[in-house]
């Protein structure tokens, strides 16, 4: 009896003396642990850098949903590399089958009930490519990154990243990272009073280790004919330019050219890019007059800003604020 | 079964309330024989056979041929289409419908919106709104807010120009260098 007691006694110290340990153990590992995290945390910059290497990398299949104006439509990516080279496929969910492939610097068209064809480009057009081919480095003059903190999206352990416009003249963005893998998940388009313009969400992830075989076999197919754009330096249109551009925006292409179905109108075209965002300059004669001299139309993020000074009209087009097109169409100046 | 042809001509008239009666009639094929003769007779007798008194019971051929049918003549139908055949799109058109092109690169329709008078009680301050998707949006409409003053025909040149610009946009997205 007096045993038994004994080592219950004894039993019950050690216990005690485990649990301590165990009570203790946390506090002592815990500077550890800190300096740890302090070190293998990487910043906002690196996990964009991540993110922009793993959606050129990877072979994946997204399902996404873009949501602007209450509308929602259902898409579908999937993206592969072969032979070094990357391959997206894009189509619609809903509705008419629309679809396009992407393969080396051609793109093509499919869609239900219309001709086929290609343009070539060498720039990635998939959802997330402006946000995920963006050079952050030099664009931390526009752009602050800044962690926001952890969620969930698509079922994924995720990182959202806010990319804040250091000035009033682009829109900023909040960027949602798969942890694993650093695909892009989510990305808002958010204007100056916080206020989502537009949204595109990731619902379904599927990364694999090979490219999908349906692309793979797509990249092998013989892809429509290449349409150029015709380029028409009409010596009759006058030539424009702007005496104002937005901070870190650079012209890409200025030309005269027509519109598409109007034969009769051709149009002084300038494009601006600020390595996200690419903005459209229309100068043209007034075509239909307005019963106000500007004139603004909004859907998501892109605004179609049209002036109308006496017989000249210019439409700027774009993922910008109402003030950086105002700004942009106050500055256009003949040029001798 | 003799006994039966009171009650047949009974349940004929609706005045058979046995049940028992009604079920032996029911599990009796040469029953029922008789009491669709019975019937036939009785229209034929009405006059309301409209000439064609030779009401065949073609149920159980039909049935013993559907029986004998093999099963692997059925095709059922797949669930769904496989991925989209694309090895056969390899078009060559010589003269571009640049309408087709600019349609399907854009995927913006523009739907003018004859909102006329709606426009009058709108606040000039709010931007009017453009349903349109750029590609790699969806081909929704378009709709343009006008003030009162324009005129239908005025906001649908209007419509067709705003439409015509972005789709020159989405191309020129396209095809950036």
């Amino acid at each position: 009896m007096k045993h038994r007691l004994f080592l219950v006694a004894c039993m019950s110290l050690l216990s005690l003396l485990a649990s301590s340990q165990l009570i203790a153990s946390p506090e002592v590992a815990q500077p550890e642990v800190k300096i740890e995290t302090k070190q293998a945390l990487p910043s906002a910059l690196t996990y964009l850098n991540n993110m922009k290497q793993a959606y050129r990398e990877l072979n994946y299949k997204l399902l996404y949903l873009n949501t602007a104006q209450n509308q929602i439509e259902p898409k579908q990516l999937i993206h592969g590399v072969v032979d070094g080279k990357s391959i997206a496929y894009f189509y619609f969910l809903n509705g008419a089958m629309r679809e396009s492939l992407q393969f080396d610097g051609k793109i093509s068209f499919y869609q239900q009930g219309s001709q086929a064809y290609s343009l070539a480009t060498n720039r990635d057009q998939s959802v997330f490519a402006n946000i995920a081919n963006f050079d952050f480095e030099n664009g931390n003059k526009s752009y602050e990154y800044i962690i926001l903190g952890r969620d969930r999206i698509a079922g994924k352990k995720a990182i959202a990243i806010r990319m804040i416009s250091k000035d009033q003249y682009r829109y900023s963005y909040i960027v949602w990272l798969d942890l694993e893998s650093y695909l892009p998940l989510r990305l808002d388009i958010i204007n100056q009073l916080n206020q989502i313009l537009e949204q595109t969400m990731v619902v379904s992830l599927n990364i694999t280790e090979t490219v999908n075989p349906w692309i793979q076999q797509l990249s092998v197919q013989a892809t429509p004919d290449v349409l150029h754009l015709p380029l028409t330096a009409i010596a009759a249109v006058p030539k424009w330019h702007l005496e104002w551009l937005p901070p870190s925006f650079k012209i890409v292409k200025d030309d005269q050219h027509k519109l598409m179905m109007h034969d009769t109108d051709p149009v002084s075209y300038i494009m601006l890019n600020d390595g996200i965002v690419r903005v459209s300059v229309y100068i043209s004669t007034k075509q239909t007059k307005l019963t106000e001299q500007k004139n603004t139309i909004r859907r998501g993020g892109t605004l179609i800003y049209t002036k109308q000074d006496e017989n000249v009209e210019i439409n700027v087009i774009g993922e910008i604020p109402l003030i950086t097109a105002e700004k942009i169409a106050a500055s256009i100046k003949p040029s001798k | 079964m003799k006994e039966y042809s009171q009650d047949l001509s009974s349940l004929m008239d609706n005045e058979l309330g046995d049940k028992e009666v009604i079920n032996t009639i029911l599990d009796d094929a040469v029953l029922q024989k008789q009491f669709s003769r019975y019937q036939l007779i009785g229209d034929v007798l009405r006059d309301e056979s409209n000439g064609l008194d030779l009401r065949m019971d073609i149920t159980d051929s039909v049935m013993a041929a559907i029986a004998n049918e093999k099963q692997d003549d059925y095709v059922a139908p797949l669930a769904a289409a496989p991925e989209p055949e694309k090895s056969n799109v390899v078009p060559f058109m010589k003269r571009f419908g640049q309408y087709a092109i600019a349609a399907s690169v854009a995927g913006v329709v523009v739907v003018s919106s004859l909102m006329v008078n709606q426009g009058s009680s709108t606040d000039p301050s709010v931007a009017p709104v453009l349903n349109t998707v750029p590609f790699g949006g969806a081909a929704a409409p378009v709709s343009l807010q006008a003030t009162p003053l324009q005129s239908e025909n005025e906001i649908k040149e209007r419509n067709e120009r705003v439409e015509a610009l972005l789709k020159d946009h989405q191309l020129q997205l396209q095809t950036q260098p």
